[in-house]
């Protein structure tokens, strides 16, 4: 039951806005966006082994060749 | 009990989700999407148990384990497709939802298929 993952993704999240906010304010628009696109890849990254791994176990215990 | 954990999570999970929702929706998909996983490996991991428990009732009662087997496939495809569904529906993603489970339900006659010939292959023989 590790909850810490959703902490970290709702960090980045957090920081990932931060940043869009920031540099919108600064005047420079494309690096904000790809700011958010970094941040977003970093959390689907994170999610997306927790979901190999989940359906890894799925696999195994319902026979699921 | 468990059940206190897997609310609690569920709990901080939505609420986190909602917090960074409006700021950017895709990592608050994220969030949710990553509460769901966690809770669904938890309930996996005691499922898995009861599978065992059901196993070796089948085979000390002398069923054919090809049965079992197939049942619990169906089981297994209709629970990941119903998760996978919910996540596209919550995303507002209805149509993709709706492919999701119809792909599910065309999977599950492919595996209950043999068993539906079986059953007819039998009945056919009791028809003189």
């Amino acid at each position: 039951m590790n909850i810490e993952l959703i902490f970290q993704i709702a960090g980045i999240g957090i920081l990932t806005s931060i940043f869009h906010t920031i540099l919108k304010q600064a005047g420079k628009e494309e690096y904000a966006f790809i700011a958010t696109l970094a941040g977003v890849s970093i959390a689907l990254i994170m999610v997306v082994q927790l979901l190999a791994d989940l359906l890894n176990k799925v696999k195994s215990v319902f026979f699921l060749s | 009990m468990e059940i206190f954990q897997v609310v609690g999570i569920g709990l901080i999970g939505t609420v986190l989700a909602v917090f960074v929702k409006e700021r950017n929706k895709e990592v608050a998909l994220l969030v949710s999407l990553c509460t769901g996983l966690i809770i669904f490996s938890f309930a996996i991991a005691k499922v898995g148990v009861v599978i065992e428990v059901m196993g070796k009732m089948a085979g000390s009662a002398g069923v054919n384990f090809y049965y079992l087997e197939t049942m619990l496939k169906i089981i297994g495809i209709s629970y990941v497709a119903e998760f996978g569904a919910q996540v596209c529906r919550d995303a507002g993603e209805g149509a993709t939802a709706t492919k999701v489970e119809f792909a599910a339900k065309v999977l599950v006659m492919v595996v209950a298929l043999p068993i539906f010939v079986a059953v007819l292959e039998s009945i056919l023989r009791l028809i003189p």
